[in-house]
């Protein structure tokens, strides 16, 4: 990886960057998957992201009209292990995957993103 | 008879079930045979209804035996029914509903739990969980926990805490923070019932037949489900007043804890825990509070401790006014928080009471929700007083398939952590092969006023009552908790007893304490007395200093001896 300072200014953008998209759909529903960074063969370091995103994507038809839906990379390893980035900070986020509704307490959590079901009710219920 | 024979005819008739009907009076036989009947079944009238050769009786008694199942059973269920859609619907999605339906579902039955909130008159809904979750025992700690933050601030500055700025509470901040935990609460409850299968319905459930209920959620749409078993653990809802603008100008619990605005100067009726819990967060944060009470403080509980509750929060900052109550509300502006004016009466003579405040709240009083969901139809009884369940030591209620738990039974504690050991022990004994029943006695709780008041076992009263006084010991102490003394805070005012049965061994049988942390001070003494605590036993344990609990292994002054227990020293 390149040098330690420069990555975490990338990732640092990162995150101001999902703020800033997250707030420009301010009004609508808004859900988030986070997962691991993908490397150059599009596979992430995470192996439950790489179960949870097929089982997500298979969901997203179930998604109400009028919502987004936002898929965030949190970073290399390392870069998430760090307990300071601000994705554990901000957004109190313990585990990838992570798939949210932005604002509110719903969230599943790892092996939680493998249920189809779970998936579906997130989406679907209020 | 006409009528009679003819209501048990449809009866059969709207079941499917054929019958065969002997007309005595268009038999020649017909007398010999009403006398027959006489001797085989003591029953001279007709209808005379027999099923597969068993007697059942008269019209009352065939409609009886249909609205508690047993009809179906002698038919044999498959002629009647379809197998019924779930083994286990549970109505009611709080403490009980939940531990009920997720042990039963772990045990591989079929389960389905209704919940729905009936908005209050000033429109507060929540989520799933129940009273304890939404409105009841966490938002209710975690104020309580806020208002105690402020004295330790208070406290701070003694034990060498400096700073410039003046504290101030902002009850926004608290309520959405408070809010929030409970959002993830409610999910979370969503998230454990569907990865164990069970269907969770946001419907007001209501029984139409036996058996059988109807489902209408919040739009109005309708369902039908059926089950071989159900739970009622519908809880309760605060009453109100019933006096003019009490529906429209005031609130309760239900509404306090998701309030959007301050409540500011605020009237508190009632003297229950609720009241006085409330009306102690709410003076803990800085408002002006007065408590209105009708007669004694916490009915139910020791009253020598009740009263020492209500003296230390009189001396804290909360007004009381005893032996009104309110006649009526009126709004002067409205508001968040408007203006309100109260008008009370006197119970002891003419006297009137007016005074004005920004929010009045009801808590006199808790009512079970058992009067609209159908139980009259299936013949479930409820003691009408109250409208609370009368259970059996199963928790079954007088129809064999209808079972309740929670705050609703009758004669029972209502606390959470019984509705869910009730209710888990119930679905182990349905379908686990368990025989174990919820155990009612010595349970331990805690009223969580500013000064906090742990007991377990018999007020003093009761033990009395039950015992003889001549027959008890109660050892006393007063105590200083060390914290308090260079914060600069009361002594002589935390308070400890225990009552001994002088006739089985000094055994404990009521523990009471007044001070910081009393639950959990409290807990560990329950499970001692559940392994029959003797006074000598406590002596012989060794206390841990320096606590609150130690004093109860070194109490030896008795409230017989009639000696002093103000402290001096350390």
């Amino acid at each position: 990886m390149a040098d330690p300072h420069l990555t975490k200014g990338i990732f640092h953008t990162l995150w101001h960057h999902f703020v800033r998209t997250a707030q420009s759909y301010h009004g609508r529903p808004i859900f988030v998957l986070f997962c691991g960074d993908k490397d150059a063969e599009g596979r992430s370091w995470c192996p439950d992201c790489v179960t949870a995103e097929p089982i997500v994507r298979k969901e997203l038809h179930n998604l109400p009209d009028e919502s987004v839906f936002i898929y965030c990379l949190v970073g290399d390893r390392p870069y998430w292990k760090d307990p300071n980035n601000e994705f554990r900070k901000n957004l109190k986020l313990t585990g990838v995957p992570t798939l949210l509704k932005y604002g509110t307490p719903q969230k599943l959590v790892e092996e939680e993103c493998f249920k189809a079901e779970l998936v579906r009710m997130l989406f679907t219920e209020d | 008879m006409a009528f009679d024979m003819s209501q048990v005819k449809e009866l059969f008739r709207s079941i499917g079930v054929e019958y065969y009907a002997l007309e005595l009076d268009a038999t020649d036989d017909g007398a010999s045979i009403q006398q027959v009947l006489v001797e085989l079944t003591n029953q001279r009238t007709v209808p005379n209804v027999f099923v597969n050769g068993t007697h059942i009786g008269g019209c009352d008694a065939t409609y009886q035996a249909y609205q508690d199942g047993s009809l179906q059973k002698l038919l044999g269920d498959n002629q009647i029914t379809e197998p019924y859609e779930y083994d286990l619907i549970i109505i009611g999605g709080g403490s009980g509903g939940l531990a009920c339906s997720k042990e039963a579902a772990t045990l591989g039955k079929k389960v389905m739990v209704l919940d729905y909130v009936v908005p209050t008159p000033l429109g507060t809904s929540w989520g799933l969980g129940g009273t304890c979750v939404n409105v009841g025992c966490i938002p209710k700690k975690l104020m309580h926990q806020a208002a105690l933050l402020g004295q330790a601030l208070q406290d701070s500055r003694k034990y060498g805490w400096q700073y410039e700025e003046q504290v101030k509470h902002n009850w926004e901040i608290m309520v959405e923070a408070i809010q929030n935990y409970i959002g993830s609460l409610n999910w979370g409850y969503r998230v454990s019932l569907r990865e164990k299968s069970v269907t969770y319905l946001n419907s007001y459930g209501e029984f139409v037949e036996p058996h059988k209920i109807k489902a209408t959620n919040r739009k109005g749409q309708v369902t039908y489900h059926t089950a071989e078993t159900f739970v009622l653990a519908t809880g309760e809802r605060p009453r109100y007043l019933g006096i003019p603008g009490d529906k429209e100008f005031c609130i309760t619990s239900d509404d306090l804890f998701s309030l959007p605005y301050c409540p500011g100067k605020t009237l508190v009726v009632g003297a229950s825990y609720v009241a006085l819990e409330c009306a102690g967060f709410l003076a803990g944060l800085g408002l002006d509070v007065t408590v209105m009470v009708r007669s004694i403080l916490l009915r139910g509980f020791d009253q020598e401790m009740a009263e020492k509750v209500g003296a230390y929060m009189e001396t804290h900052g909360v007004k009381f006014v005893r032996k009104f109550v309110p006649v009526q509300v009126e709004q002067l502006e409205q508001g968040m928080p408007g203006r309100l004016k109260v008008t009370a009466k006197s119970t002891e003579g003419s006297e009137i009471f007016a005074e004005e405040y920004n929010t009045v709240l009801i808590a006199i009083g808790r009512d079970a929700c058992t009067r609209n969901i159908g139980l009259q139809t299936i013949g479930v009884k409820i003691n009408e007083k109250n409208g609370k369940v009368p259970v059996n030591d199963e928790e079954q209620t007088n129809v064999p398939y209808v079972y309740a738990i929670g705050d609703i039974l009758d004669g029972k504690l209502e606390l959470t952590p019984v509705a869910i050991q009730a209710g888990r022990l119930l679905a182990q004994r349905l379908y686990g092969g368990s025989s174990r029943k919820c155990d009612y006695i010595n349970v331990p709780t805690t009223v969580f006023t500013p000064l906090e008041y742990g007991s377990c076992g018999y007020p003093e009263e009761k033990a009395m009552e039950e015992y003889g006084k001549q027959n008890l010991e109660v050892y006393h102490t007063l105590f200083w908790p060390l914290e308090w003394t260079v914060a600069g805070r009361d002594n002589n005012t935390c308070y400890a007893k225990i009552i001994c049965n002088k006739q089985d061994n000094n055994r404990v049988i009521g523990l009471h304490v007044l001070g910081p942390n009393a639950g959990e001070v409290t807990q560990g003494f329950a499970a001692a007395i559940k392994c029959g605590l003797t006074k000598e036993l406590l002596d012989e344990t060794i206390g841990i200093h320096p606590t609150c609990a130690e004093v109860f292994t070194t109490m030896d002054i008795t409230k017989s001896s009639g000696q002093d227990i103000t402290q001096k020293g350390c």
